[in-house]
């Protein structure tokens, strides 16, 4: 299987997130930075969704 | 015994065209999926949706006649039943195909939560790499594909969880024990929606919910899916040793994006489901559980009570408290897995009633809440604006440069369960210790002789007969990586099932 169709994932900045695992010791949620989405970044991306995008979005019913 | 796995519906559209056909867009996607040309591999023999676990078979489901409808619809297409299917079986024992015109991976059969994390993360990643492909064919970013459970008009699909349980819980126990749990999971498990609808009916802005799917949830239990839809599906479609066991198939929950909610909701269900067993689940009843879902949903604020049929009011966060408490006085100390369910269960139910900011990147309910919050702040707008619905469904976009969860991921503000390369190796294959291991390596090293695969077995070609692999009472770890190590070792199928048969012919 090749990947070069997609495009690379980011890590996530700064210290390296934990990857607590249910099996690994001393593992634990990292508390996640919640004063406000990036502004730079974030909202930037929300102000990019075109607000009628739900209104066009029509599926048929699934499971 | 402990196995599960989840299954997720993708919502798909194209935005380069007015008309979408749902059909040739999810048959295409699955395809772009392919180096090689599409083979059929899936085994349809055994699979009968009107097979109930009450211990009958339905003469009808609610959605056969739409069914039909589409089948006519459908039949004038220029593609077999199999061909818009499209069933892949994936190297890492998934499978991936076109289910009523959704593109859908199911994860490989998991035993751990970081597995089943790990793999459920994978899916996201085989469906985006898809998009990416006929997006590349296509010459632009048209297609687009949604992790949710609503178009916002009044179309629902699923997210189903699934867990082996043995036969000899009654079913109308395991029902009992279950319905409040189900009404009241959406409190950690719920993605979150932007207004209100009903199953093809409408759609109401300005109310915030924790659950995308309880507005579709119809009555308490029914063998249907699509129409009428049950907070517990009674689908007998055991995919094991029927004598032995049942598959337990949830459509009540929500496609989550946060992977703690996935682990939560998963490791807390296999936890009551052990309660059930135990018969040590707590006695609640409650008098409507179908309007709880509803009612419970739409109070974000987690103050509504519901009645039980004692008489009494209880409250979600109540519920959850019993089934907590019940869960830490009779499984605490099982193994570590169970602790660590535990103690975030506790932990979770405790910042909702005083924190619940802190569960930002944990659960998908608070983190879109808080995102559409942030978002109306800044533009000035309230809760009937049409775009927080577009916003919603953004958030789901599983495409890592557009997806609003996507960013919030990029940025470190959720909370992770797998690394990158958690996701890389569930790509590649399937957990070690069951038989979607197997699965996977079946596919890996034999792909040119496995004939058709099927949840519980593996046909192969080669003689004059096909030669099968049955899986359906393979499930102690210790068998599956015997079972790995024949198949790993043999040079072609058929020595390793001379070789696998042989020994259990021996052991019987």
């Amino acid at each position: 299987m090749t990947h070069s169709t997609m495009p690379e994932r980011r890590e996530a900045p700064g210290d390296p997130m934990p990857k607590p695992g249910p099996t690994e010791e001393g593992g634990g949620p990292r508390r996640p930075e919640t004063g406000s989405p990036e502004k730079d970044n974030l909202l930037k991306r929300m102000k990019k969704v075109d607000p009628k995008q739900a209104e066009r979005y029509r599926q048929r019913t699934g499971e | 015994m402990r196995l599960f796995g989840i299954e997720t519906e993708y919502g798909i559209t194209r935005d380069d065209l007015a008309e979408v056909d749902p059909v040739v867009e999810s048959m295409e996607l699955v395809r772009a999926h392919l180096t090689a040309s599409f083979e059929r591999r899936w085994d349809y023999a055994g699979e009968d949706p009107h097979e109930d676990a009450r211990g009958f078979r339905a003469s009808g489901l609610a959605q056969d006649k739409e069914e039909d409808e589409f089948a006519e619809r459908d039949a004038h297409r220029p593609f077999s039943f199999h061909d818009m299917k499209s069933d892949l079986v994936l190297p890492n024992g998934a499978r991936f195909y076109n289910d009523h015109t959704h593109p859908e991976y199911s994860t490989p059969e998991c035993r751990t939560l970081k597995d089943l994390v790990a793999q459920d993360r994978a899916g996201e990643w085989i469906v985006q790499r898809a998009a990416d492909r006929r997006n590349s064919s296509l010459g632009g970013e048209h297609v687009q594909l949604y992790k949710n459970n609503t178009d916002f008009h009044g179309h629902s699909y699923g997210c189903h969880d699934n867990y082996l349980v043995p036969r000899s819980i009654p079913f109308p126990r395991l029902a009992a024990g279950l319905l409040p749990f189900l009404v009241s999971r959406q409190v950690f498990a719920g993605a979150g929606k932007v207004g209100i609808e009903a199953q093809e009916s409408g759609f109401v802005p300005g109310r915030f919910q924790l659950s995308q799917r309880a507005d579709f949830m119809e009555t308490e239990l029914s063998v249907d899916t699509m129409h009428n839809r049950p907070i517990l599906n009674t689908r007998d479609e055991p995919h094991a040793d029927p004598k032995k066991f049942r598959r337990l198939h949830l459509i009540i929950g929500d496609a989550n994006m946060c992977e703690y909610a996935t682990a939560l909701k998963i490791g807390t269900t296999r936890l009551v489901l052990e309660l059930i067993e135990r018969g040590a689940a707590p006695p609640l009843e409650l008098e409507q559980p179908v309007a709880a879902v509803k009612q419970l949903s739409r109070d974000i604020d987690l103050k509504a009570v519901v009645r039980q049929k004692n008489g009494s009011s209880i409250s979600v966060l109540e519920i959850q408290a019993q089934y907590y408490q019940a869960a830490e006085r009779t499984l605490a100390g099982l193994d570590e897995e169970t602790d660590w369910v535990l103690r975030e269960w506790g932990d979770t139910l405790t910042l909702l009633a005083q924190e619940r900011r802190s569960l930002v990147g944990k659960v998908d309910w608070i983190t879109k809440h808080w995102l559409l919050e942030t978002f109306m702040q800044e533009e000035r707008i309230g809760w009937d604006d049409p775009w927080l619905a577009s916003l919603d469904l953004e958030y789901h976009n599983v495409h890592p440069e557009r997806g609003l969860y996507r960013g919030l991921e990029a940025e470190g503000k959720t909370w992770r369960m797998t690394a990158e390369v958690d996701i890389q190796r569930a790509l590649v294959s399937g957990p070690a210790d069951t038989r979607g291991g197997v699965r996977g390596l079946c596919v890996r090293r034999f792909p040119d002789q496995v004939k058709s695969v099927q949840w519980e077995r593996i046909q192969f070609t080669g003689g004059l007969l096909p030669r099968t692999l049955d899986m359906d009472d393979l499930f102690e770890p210790d068998e599956v990586t015997r079972c790995l190590a024949v198949f790993e070792a043999a040079v072609s199928p058929m020595d390793a099932l001379n070789i696998w048969n042989g020994r259990k012919d021996s052991r019987s």
